[in-house]
């Protein structure tokens, strides 16, 4: 099991516990898993009991499914794990990106894959707050990364000031 | 009878080396030199597991030029010389036999440089 | 000059700091090569045929004397002396150590340069006119919007890890220096029936093993909108472009597939839905950066400069630099000088401290008094630098090729030189006018050769180094992809042919034509037949 590193306030992270059970294909929850992690096929056959009985849903999506096919189910989900199939596959930034910006998603999303602490920084400034890094990351090398950067250029999910606001003596 | 050599690049710095019994030797005329595929197979074994010395080591097929091993493609003999049109740079520099075949040796592919590449190609 | 301020140096500094870290935990292990390939690459660091190779990103061609004596610094410290530089306006040093690195990078942010994002599959170096601030052709300077972009692709968060490579080029003039047309995003900035500045917008373009000419998918884009409309574009790109062959990954191929139409309808999708004042530059930023490029001093001076109309008079030599290299300049008594780098020496200081590296691998002094020429002219030409060949037969690109490339099939630089020398006659030359040869050692030409008046493309065929020659390309606003003229030739047939190719365009050409019109008028045949009775 890799460790869970999760945002906190604004530049901390720390170690998190998985609540989130994550189902094989065929497998069915057992009575006590309230937390499920499963893939968008699974959701959008079962989702829908799951729910009803009382669970908290986790959808894991790879880089081909699309987050529009969430939409309308986003307020009822409460994490969203986006897949790294490799780590220079950045369809999952686009994909954090439009939940947040777009579709307004307040839940967890979480980096799941070849999730690299190289890659920190971008994935905090797409809006994603939790972590499985791959490469034995501490919550503090996490930090370290994601926020080496003193200033940013670009306006981003994380609605850290970039340096047009900054030099315009905004944030 | 089939020659082969193994080479790779260092890691730190990025020079062409080649295996010469266990160790990594700058020079191609200090290249150890395999007519036995198996013994070549295994030294690449041994090589693919110093990753934190050298990078991509592979074997490269050689043919003789007046007695002298050299390789058989033109990018394996550029890379055990240096670039062509600088002939006072890299490890041409030092002159000496083996890179006077080098030089002198023409014909040969670059798509025969690394053995086991040309199957796949085709 | 655009002058970085605190915030800029930072980024570049940080982005040092952070590769420092990434190399360390390479040479220990912590990171296997498959990883940190993909890393260094971000900081332009291939490992090539004899070493590790460090390109270094030249801001949309412009640096300044201390930025220049930066890289020659570097040059003699780190490499051995030299650099290459590129058709995409950077520059390449060829035996950096990975364990030194880093220090180049502090060396390099020390005169604000950096490699950030010069290889990788991330948004290139914007390209542009190496004339801008200095020709009457352009409608604004280009500069200001290629450095928006500059800083708007820095370590975009969302836009690092793209299906391929991604580069963009903005021009301003009618006449096109930055090959717009073969770029994934070319920028035409234009003004509107209402005088309103506007980009024509065109996606698509490129080289490689299957070239494209980029097609025009927005007429005019209102220029402050230019941020998020780019953003648009890379995020369709980014979710849609294919990522399972490495070989249709550029945004050419989506734009193929989906059609332009299709590929536009879904761009503005995007961009009506993106909260583009969040993206886009506000006004007084835009301000900000255009005064951050200062202004030049300009004399108030004559049009026409006495001092040199004598000295053109008095020598030959420099009244032929002065027809082939030398070009009008917006401000009366200037002059914009093309230096040839097509021959050995060493650069001196003139012009205002700037120099421009073009994208036909030479540099451009911008602004140079016409009182001055004939003393630029003699030191340029005590520097063994004033050749007097721009857009001639021996004023050739190519790219490194097999001497320098790990991915080339032939050499490319040598053939460039005897090519070069069969034409080294001034009077032959200038008899020839402006033709433009591009040689690439593989097919991902880097060289251009697809946009060559006459191209050259290194192939391997059983082994051997083997030419395929192609007419008729062009990169600049007539662009067009190159025809292959037939079998490829031999190493030693290459100059020869291109020598039959040329008496061939003499024989058929009709008063000024250039050979790329000529070309354009009789077609392929006289030329096969003159090369392959010949070469044959
Ligand atoms: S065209 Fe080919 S040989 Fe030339 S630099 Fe590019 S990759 Fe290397």
């Amino acid at each position: 099991m890799p460790m869970l590193i999760e945002r906190e306030g604004v530049t901390a992270f720390t170690e998190a516990v998985d609540t989130f059970v994550r189902l094989a294909e065929d497998e069915a929850p057992e009575a006590d898993h309230t937390d499920l992690l499963v893939s968008f096929a699974r959701f959008q056959a079962e989702g829908e009991g799951w729910l009803a009985e009382g669970r908290r849903m986790g959808v894991w999506l790879s880089a081909v499914e699309p987050v529009e096919g969430l939409a309308y189910d986003l307020p009822r989900i409460s994490l969203v794990a986006l897949e790294f199939a490799k780590f220079r596959d950045g369809r999952a930034f686009s994909a954090a990106t439009l939940l947040r910006q777009r579709y307004g998603y307040a839940g967890q999303i979480r980096a799941v894959g070849e999730v690299l602490r190289d890659l920190a920084k971008d994935m905090v400034r797409c809006g994603f707050d939790s972590f499985e890094p791959a490469d034995d990351s501490t919550p503090e090398q996490w930090a370290a990364s994601a926020f080496r950067f003193r200033h940013v250029y670009q306006s981003a999910a994380d609605r850290r000031a970039p340096a047009f606001r900054e030099r315009m003596g905004e944030g | 009878m089939s020659l082969a050599a193994l080479t790779a690049s260092n890691l730190r710095d990025g020079e062409v080396v080649f295996w010469a019994l266990g160790r990594w030797a700058p020079r191609f005329a200090d290249a150890e030199l395999f007519d036995d595929p198996e013994l070549g197979q295994a030294a690449l074994i041994l090589a693919k597991a110093q990753s934190t010395v050298v990078v991509d080591p592979y074997l490269i097929d050689l043919e003789l030029e007046d007695g002298i091993a050299v390789p058989t493609s033109y990018r394996e003999r550029v890379r055990a010389l240096g670039p062509t049109i600088h002939p006072e740079m890299g490890k041409q520099a030092e002159g000496g036999v083996v890179i006077q075949a080098l030089r002198v040796h023409s014909g040969g592919a670059r798509s025969s440089g690394r053995l086991g590449l040309i199957r796949l190609k085709k | 000059m655009y002058r970085y301020d605190a915030i800029d140096k930072s980024v570049i500094e940080d982005r040092a700091a952070e590769f420092r870290d990434q190399v360390a935990r390479r040479l220990s292990g912590a990171l296997t090569e498959d990883q940190f390939k993909p890393l260094r690459l971000m900081n332009g660091l291939y490992l090539q045929l004899h070493g590790y190779m460090l390109r270094v990103a030249i801001p949309y061609g412009s640096l300044s004397a201390n930025q220049l004596r930066g890289l020659a610094r570097i040059g003699r410290t780190h490499d051995k002396g030299y650099g290459h530089f590129t058709t995409r306006q950077n520059v390449q040093f060829n035996w950096i150590k990975l364990s030194e690195a880093p220090d180049v990078l502090d060396a390099l942010a020390e005169v604000d340069l950096h490699a950030i994002q010069t290889s990788g599959n991330c948004i290139r170096n914007t390209t542009s006119d190496p004339c801008a601030g200095a020709t009457a052709e352009e409608v604004d300077d280009p500069r200001v919007w290629c450095e928006a972009i500059r800083q708007w692709s820095t370590l975009h968060p969302e836009f690092g890890y793209l299906p391929r490579k991604f580069k963009i080029a903005v021009t301003a003039s009618a006449q096109d220096r930055t090959a717009a047309k073969v770029h994934d995003i070319g920028l035409v900035l234009r003004r509107n029936r209402e005088g309103q500045l506007g980009f024509e917008v065109m996606v698509g373009g490129g080289m490689g093993r299957t070239p494209y000419l980029g097609t025009t998918i927005r007429q005019h884009l209102p220029v402050n909108h230019l941020l998020s409309y780019l953003s648009a574009v890379l995020r369709v790109y980014n979710r849609h472009g294919r990522r399972d062959n490495i070989y249709k990954a550029r945004i050419k191929i989506l734009v193929a597939a989906l059609g332009a139409e299709d590929f536009a309808r879904q761009v503005d999708a995007e961009w009506t839905a993106m909260d583009r004042q969040a993206v886009d530059l506000p006004d007084i930023e835009l301000a900000r950066i255009r005064g951050a490029f200062g202004y030049v001093p300009f004399a108030d001076l004559p049009p026409v400069s006495g001092v040199f109309e004598a000295a053109r008079k008095a020598d030959p030599a420099l009244a032929r630099f002065a027809r082939n290299n030398v070009k009008a300049h917006k401000v009366a008594g200037y002059a914009i000088v093309n230096v040839s780098l097509k021959a050995p020496g060493e650069v001196p200081g003139y012009g205002h401290s700037e120099v421009r590296v073009t994208h036909e691998q030479n540099l451009v002094l911008p602004h140079v008094k016409l009182d001055d020429l004939a003393a630029v002219h003699a030191g340029l030409t005590a520097a063994g630098l004033a050749a007097s060949n721009i857009n001639l037969a021996s004023d050739i690109i190519a790219c490194p090729g097999l001497d320098y490339c790990a991915l080339a099939n032939t050499r490319a630089i040598p053939v460039a030189q005897s090519i070069a020398r069969r034409f080294a006659e001034p009077d032959v030359a200038e008899s020839i006018g402006e033709l433009k040869i591009k040689i690439s050692g593989c097919i991902n030409a880097c060289g251009h050769h697809h946009v060559g008046h006459i191209g050259i493309l290194g192939v391997d065929k059983k082994g051997e180094e083997f030419f395929q020659l192609t007419l008729g390309g062009s990169g600049a606003e007539d662009a067009s992809l190159g025809d292959v003229l037939g079998p490829a030739v031999a190493y030693d047939q290459v100059t020869p042919a291109v020598d039959a190719l040329v008496e061939a365009y003499l024989r058929e050409r009709r008063g000024a034509e250039r050979f790329l019109d000529t070309y354009r008028r009789v077609g392929l045949a006289p030329f096969k037949a003159a090369v392959y009775a010949d070469a044959h």
